[in-house]
């Protein structure tokens, strides 16, 4: 097994099998604790029915409940290749949300509809917001294929219908494969009930995929949470990419003033490097104005400092953003207030129906291509170069919106 | 007409795990503040007979209350020609099983170690689910006979949520379980609780409230004696 874990994400309709297929995937890599799956076993015995794998999601959100599980979102199981992590994706403001910001990137996304119901609306929303995030690691498993008979035309048929959706928003699957969660058909292991399938499980699909590249190889960011004044002066931020190091050459933005890595602190460490992901504070040898929300970079490389900024865009607030209002622009810790310039194009997610062309409103569940003005600038950078500087959220008091950055003026 | 009448079955329970089929189109809280408490025998009573029995049935005492059994021509069923009533307290329930249960209950807060305690408790669960099942088979194979009104008991969420409302899953099983029940029903039905259950630790108690859903009407906070006159035949 290789020391790299996998995060992703299960997405779908909210009765197509999530939990369920959450729960076999436990089951079938043994990653559950010890006489629990025995007492939910024994209770669905007791109501005359089989074991329903659903109901180990319940027990997981129990002990989470009272903190037995430290970890608040992520469920993790291994196969002989790498360790997983399940994201939960409660729902798409909560994914968008948890993608966006960073605190929990899917690598993967498992897209699951129900044999018997096919392709619903949220199947395609979910599926859309899978390609404005970039996910191109995508599993489609369709589901509950006991309750059509295992049914090889009725599989066809769903998959067809999800695929014209999908091509059209470039979203290719890796996989398409037809199980039953709840018998545990082609989820760990091929049974018998659909040999006219010979693709892989779940599991092995899943092992097929990449690890996303490493964030030590990218260019270095650091961004800045906030300065402390004890006997030195130290800058407190995470290396969102890349490997900051005592003696570097560093630039700050967006002023753009220069000076050197004069140490690196981490508590209780002694250290001289700190790699992407790692919270740690930094000393420099010339004392520069650094405040909350100013990323630091290696001298010589240049994301962008401007305030205006094309963009996608998912409404996800009940109440519609009209034209003139002012919103807060979040993008890692950068917090500034903004404008939306130009609403370009407003299309339905799950038809993908142009709704209207430049645009004065966007409204609940639409997405949007928008042109965004900063009241002061940021530092940004495209969402395909450089994902830690991409994404961004829009908010009100609460967030209202989650967007890649597209484009950079 | 078919009624669910479900012991116990809690508002924020069929709310917070989303029983489409037992919320119906209609559904809400009874109002039952008439009663000084919210007994089991005093509220079926009340139900079947339309009228305020909760004197009548204290009078009997704790023990004997138990032992009541209202005739036919006395209750709100006799104007159907056919009814079937499968184990209503205060009508026809069956008297060893809920006595059976009543004893292992008792029991249970008597015993002096948590051996003997997880004993019982395992005893008086499998005792309920037993029963629920066979109340279930004959609820299931009466909805396919030619009666002009069922009314099938389920006592399981009471039973159960006794001594064990705080175990979130269990709860959830069986709401879940009571929501396939209802889901199988293909006429005009009413759901309809004596009261709720409220959390005391791992244990559970009555609520001042019940549940009732309808798919016709919206009856906004009715009384639990409201129903002899709703239910039409």
């Amino acid at each position: 097994m290789t020391d790299e874990n996998l995060k992703f994400v299960i997405v779908g309709h909210v009765d197509h099998g999530k939990s369920t297929l959450i729960g076999r995937l436990l089951f079938d890599t043994n990653s559950l604790p010890e006489g629990k799956i025995e007492e939910i076993k024994q209770l669905c015995e007791s109501l005359g029915k089989d074991i329903e794998f659903g109901y180990i999601m319940d027990h997981l959100e129990e002990e989470r409940d009272q903190g037995i599980t430290i970890d608040t979102a992520q469920t993790f199981f291994s196969t002989e290749k790498r360790d997983y992590v399940i994201i939960d994706a409660p729902g798409h403001v909560e994914f968008v949300k948890n993608m966006i910001s960073g605190a929990s990137q899917a690598e993967a996304a498992v897209l699951i509809v129900d044999a018997e119901e096919g392709v619903k609306e949220q199947t395609k929303r979910h599926a859309y917001i899978l390609g404005m995030l970039g996910l191109s690691q995508v599993i489609v498993v369709i589901n509950k294929m006991d309750l059509v008979d295992f049914d090889r035309e009725r599989f066809e048929a769903v998959n067809s219908d999800l695929m014209e959706f999908l091509i059209n928003i470039n979203i290719k699957p890796s996989y398409v494969i037809p199980i039953s969660a709840k018998n545990g058909d082609f989820i760990a292991s091929k049974t018998a009930t659909m040999d006219w399938y010979d693709g892989p499980t779940v599991l092995e699909a899943l092992d097929a995929f990449r690890t996303k590249e490493n964030a030590n190889k990218k260019p270095m960011r650091f961004v800045v949470q906030d300065v402390y004044s004890f006997d030195k002066r130290i800058i407190a931020g995470r290396v969102e990419s890349g490997i900051i190091r005592k003696g570097d050459m560093i630039k700050v933005l967006p002023t753009g003033e220069k000076t050197r890595v004069k140490s690196v602190e981490e508590y209780l460490r002694n250290v001289t490097e700190a790699e992407a992901g790692k919270s740690v504070g930094i000393t420099t040898e010339d004392k520069l104005f650094i405040d909350r929300g100013n990323v630091i970079v290696s001298d010589g490389d240049m994301p962008a400092v401007t305030n205006r900024i094309k963009a996608n865009v998912f409404w996800m607030d009940r109440t519609p953003f009209k034209k003139g209002e002012s919103l807060h622009f979040r993008c890692a810790t950068q917090e500034v207030n903004c404008e939306i310039e130009k609403i370009s194009r407003v299309i339905n997610s799950s038809t993908l129906e142009l709704i209207n062309e430049d645009a004065n409103e966007i409204n609940n569940r639409e997405v949007a291509s928008i042109i965004i003005k900063t009241d002061k600038p940021v530092v940004v950078e495209n969402f395909n170069k450089m994902e830690e500087l991409g994404r961004f959220v829009l908010g009100r008091e609460d967030t209202c919106a989650g967007g890649i950055i597209t484009e950079l003026e | 007409m078919i009624v669910l009448a479900i012991d116990a079955l809690e508002y924020t329970l069929v709310e917070e795990f989303n029983c489409t089929n037992l919320k119906q189109k209609f559904y809400g809280k009874t109002n039952i503040t008439e009663f000084s408490q919210p007994r089991t025998m005093v509220l079926w009573s009340s139900f079947m007979t339309g009228k305020n029995m909760e004197k009548e049935i204290l009078a009997k005492g704790d023990k004997e209350m138990w032992n009541t059994r209202i005739e036919l021509k006395d209750t709100f069923f006799s104007r159907f020609a056919d009814p079937k009533i499968i184990d209503l307290p205060g009508f026809n329930y069956l008297k060893e099983q809920h006595e059976q249960e009543r004893m292992l209950l008792k029991n249970y807060f008597d015993a002096q170690n948590i051996d003997e305690k997880n004993k019982i408790r395992t005893e008086y669960n499998n005792l309920a689910f037993e029963h629920h099942r066979k109340v279930k088979k004959e609820f299931t194979e009466t909805l396919n006979s030619k009666h002009d009104f069922v009314l099938g008991y389920f006592s399981v969420a009471d039973v159960v949520g006794h001594l064990n409302f705080g175990n979130r899953i269990m709860m959830k099983m069986i709401y879940k379980d009571l929501d396939e029940i209802a889901g199988t029903i293909k006429d005009s039905f009413i759901v309809l609780s004596d009261h709720g259950m409220e959390k005391v630790g791992i244990f559970g108690d009555h609520s001042n409230y019940g549940f009732w859903s309808t798919d016709f009407e919206d009856i906004g906070s009715p009384k639990i004696t409201d129903f002899a006159r709703i239910i039409k035949y």
